[in-house]
């Protein structure tokens, strides 16, 4: 596992260090920064452009590709969120939760990712534009399902809701749809007709387009 | 002393109003029947209780039309105490509005309703419920009585109490509110009812908090969104389900048992494969009986009528009195026939049926399994309950359209309802007429035109308006037992009003037209308008009279039939030849809607489309007489 982790430090600091992702970093800076030989360098880079996630350009150092990047971010996210529950949750000071979180952001899952963040909901004071809101697009992560999307039979928890339109939500919140209630699909009329749920104890149906603005975690 | 009764639509708030005051309401099984308020008053012990029944909501933050009737009502303080309906059944979502309006510091009774079904379900602990609200708690049953007297006991004594209860939130709205409650000056609610409201942006309230208090929650909102990811009036209503779930699970512990067998038959009617022919046979067997039942009462006392009466009113009238005064009695025997002929059988058993339907709570499970096809007719699902009314009276059912949003389905719903929707007048018509005299296949013959018109209207006018979206959501009540008690209750509400509006209306206008027609004024229009009866639908001219009538009230137009016959010396069943009769009750079906209904349209969709709708109307109903003319010619 350590080479993965030393993988993926040399991914986030090369995204650091390209101010997130775009520029040429060269081996010196790497080097440089974490304190290690540039010969280490050049080989991790060249080991990581192998496996399709940088691009090496002799002389000049390497750029992350596409794929590299969006890594490098979801490493970066979850350091940022292991680093919140730490200081937040578990009153750690924020050098002992940084040292922590470097080595919680390469084992954490996505899921639990995406659960930490629902429990804290935090807002990272970070030097990086993406990380200043990593929990922002949790919902559209795994483990989260529309409620139209649910097989007949089958439960869940109200995770959120989901609309432009605030009426919508008001409206779905007083009949009873709200986070942590419980779900289940009683029957679809048909693929895009109306849903018969039941929320609680009371049974409602909902057309496609309301059921789809409600966010289950599934229980199966 | 006044009373306003609060409760989400289901929990048996408008029952609960009838057993208290022996005043009807019309209960219903789903949303929106209440749509303004009814209020009525009782004394007791010497105490004079007015009673004001709101309508249904799930809850008093939002801006809907039925929470705006309810908050204005809260917001003016006419009220002295607030009878607070929780189901028993299922008490956790009602529990939520009651505490929602507990937490605004008035004075309040709650009632738990259904504690018949409920004390199967749960073994409930009132005191308990009672203890943690800090409000008197009274188990009801409106269904049975049972402890209606107790309740009405406890209010005449005056034992409506301020909660002292406190919903639990979030540590950070906990905060949020000291803040808000500081800046807030006296009001006569509680200050942290207010506080919440505002933090819920829940207008009618924060309209009560100085603009500091404002700004500050909006302030404080932004700061929560942020923080949480959540929006503040989400994580509001998670926390009070939260916390009425608490306060439910200490008063109400489950009952192991066996699912009821009206569960299993509900599993049945909302699942698609058992759903849409039980849908289909449900409407077949209304519909087949509401026929059965309305020609075997129509006949019996036709007969009846015949061998008590026969023309002993006219014969009367025209042995004593000259040209005018037997007029006068003319009119009187036909609006006897009339009424009997349609009430009776047609009208009558009409909402009886339609009760039966409402009781069982079975309507919502049709609206959800026809949204489909009802879409199909630019409409959504909800349509069918206003059409479904529409057979009985066209004029409540188009008031009916009110409570959708969409202006382009309040129009082809209003259209449908005009031309294709037959009134009982114009059911008794085409069952009682066109049935008796050219054979019930007629009559189903016209029902198959009518419904196909209805297809196409909807089809058409759906491709050519822009559309609108609507939402689909509605709470499928459990379904029960239909009380005879109610139907028939309900039945003579609906039924009253007919008599005290349309009946002496009905009486006044067949004098006033046997007068006309005594007087050959009506005569004149016989010729002219004879290209259109004779020439196009192939009716004896003087039928013109009966279509003219029609416009003022359907049943006048049937009436009219028998007097234009008994004009020139001939009964009913000579006056027209069956194919007369058939064509006869297809033009009368879909024509010009009555004075009443144009009226109601008028109010809902404004001149210009009920004009149109009106000359549409006109238009199809002679396209299809003439058709149906030449059709059954060739036969």
């Amino acid at each position: 596992m350590a080479t993965t982790d030393n993988r993926e430090d040399y991914l986030i600091n090369i995204l650091r260090l390209s101010g997130d992702g775009d520029g040429v970093v060269r081996t010196s800076e790497l080097s440089d920064l974490m304190g290690v030989s540039p010969a280490s360098v050049s080989e991790m880079v060249k080991t990581l452009s192998e496996e399709g996630l940088v691009d090496y350009v002799r002389y000049k150092g390497a750029t992350l590709t596409e794929r590299g990047r969006e890594l490098a971010m979801k490493i970066r996210r979850k350091h940022h969120i292991a680093e919140r529950f730490l200081t937040d949750v578990m009153d750690m000071d924020m050098e002992d939760a940084h040292q922590e979180a470097c080595r919680f952001e390469h084992h954490m899952s996505d899921e639990s990712a995406d659960k930490l963040c629902r429990m804290i909901g935090p807002k990272i004071d970070d030097d990086c534009a993406y990380c200043t809101d990593p929990c922002h697009d949790a919902g559209a992560m795994i483990g989260d399902t529309p409620l139209s999307e649910l097989e007949k039979g089958g439960c869940g928890r109200i995770s959120y809701l989901k609309c432009e339109d605030a009426e919508k939500i008001k409206k779905l919140i007083s009949m009873g749809f709200v986070p942590g209630r419980d779900v289940s699909m009683v029957s679809a009329v048909s693929g895009n007709g109306p849903r018969i749920v039941k929320v609680g104890d009371s049974a409602i149906a909902l057309d496609k387009e309301l059921s789809s603005l409600i966010y289950i975690e599934s229980a199966n | 002393m006044k009373i306003s009764i609060i409760g989400q639509p289901n929990v048996g708030k408008s029952s609960l109003f009838t057993r208290l005051t022996g005043v009807g309401v019309i209960t219903s099984n789903y949303p929106g029947t209440t749509v303004e308020f009814e209020e009525s008053a009782i004394t007791r012990g010497g105490t004079r209780i007015t009673f004001r029944d709101l309508p249904g909501t799930y809850s008093i933050t939002g801006n809907s039309d039925d929470e705006l009737v309810v908050t204005k009502d809260i917001l003016s303080r006419d009220a002295d105490a607030f009878l607070l309906v929780v189901d028993s059944t299922n008490p956790e979502p009602s529990l939520v509005l009651a505490m929602e309006t507990l937490e605004l510091g008035v004075p309040a009774i709650i009632a738990l309703n259904k504690i018949d079904v409920g004390n199967k379900l749960f073994d409930i602990d009132h005191d308990a419920l009672s203890e943690t609200l800090g409000v008197p708690v009274v188990p009801v049953s409106a269904k049975t009585g049972e402890g209606i007297d107790a309740l009405a006991d406890a209010i005449v004594a005056g034992s409506a109490a301020v909660s002292g209860h406190r919903i639990r939130y979030d540590s950070h709205i906990e905060e949020y509110l000291l803040g808000l409650e500081a800046t807030l000056g006296r009001t006569e609610f509680s200050a942290r009812g207010i506080a919440v409201k505002t933090l819920e942006a829940s207008k009618p309230f924060s309209g009560l908090a100085p603009s500091e208090t404002v700004s500050l929650a909006e302030a404080y909102s932004r700061i929560f969104e942020e923080s949480h990811g959540e929006s503040i009036d989400v994580h509001i209503a998670r926390d009070r389900f939260g916390d009425a779930h608490i306060v439910a699970s200490k008063a109400f512990a489950k009952t192991t048992r066996q699912r009821t067998l009206s569960e299993k038959i509900s599993d049945l009617t909302t699942d698609v494969m058992t759903g849409i022919p039980i849908l289909i046979g449900v409407l077949a067997l209304t519909f087949l009986t509401f026929v059965a039942v309305g020609t075997f009462l129509d006949e019996l006392i036709a007969d009846a009528y015949d061998a008590y009466v026969g023309t002993a009113i006219i014969d009367y009238g025209q042995a004593n009195f000259g040209t005018f005064g037997a007029a006068v009695f003319e009119g009187i025997d036909t609006s006897i026939v009339t009424l009997l002929g349609l009430v009776v059988p047609y009208i009558m058993v009409f909402y009886i049926l339609l009760g039966i339907l409402e009781d069982t709570g079975y309507l919502p499970r049709a609206v959800v399994l026809l949204d489909n096809a009802m879409h199909r007719m630019g409409l959504h699902g909800g349509a069918f309950i206003p059409m479904l009314m529409g057979l009985g009276c066209n004029v409540p059912a188009i008031m009916g359209v009110r409570t959708i949003k969409s202006r382009r389905e309040k129009i082809i719903l209003s259209t449908i309802i005009a031309m294709a929707v037959p009134c009982s007048a114009q059911l008794a018509i085409i069952i009682g007429i066109t049935g008796r005299y050219a054979g019930l296949g007629m009559s189903f013959a016209i029902f198959a035109i009518l419904l196909a018109l209805a297809v196409v209207a909807g089809a058409v006018m759906d491709r050519v308006m822009r559309f609108e979206p609507t939402n689909l959501a509605l709470e499928l009540p459990p379904l029960s037992m239909p009380m005879p008690r109610n139907v028939l209750l309900k039945m003579w509400y609906r039924v009253k009003d007919f008599f005290v509006i349309a009946a002496p209306l009905l009486v006044v206008g067949s004098i006033a037209i046997e007068l006309l027609l005594s007087y050959g004024l009506l005569d004149k229009l016989i010729d002219p308008m004879s290209f259109l009866t004779v020439g196009i639908l192939g009716l004896p001219a003087a039928t013109i009279v009966a279509f003219i009538v029609g416009i003022i009230r359907k049943e006048m137009a049937a009436g009219m039939l028998i007097t234009l016959a008994a004009a020139q010396g001939l009964t009913l069943a000579t006056f027209m030849t069956p194919d007369q009769f058939a064509v006869f009750g297809l033009v009368m079906a879909i024509y010009i809607p009555c004075l009443a209904t144009i009226a109601a349209m008028w109010r809902e969709i404004g001149w210009k489309e009920t004009l149109a709708v009106s000359t549409l109307s006109i238009i199809v109903a002679i396209a299809a007489g003439a058709a149906m003319n030449l059709a059954l010619g060739l036969f």
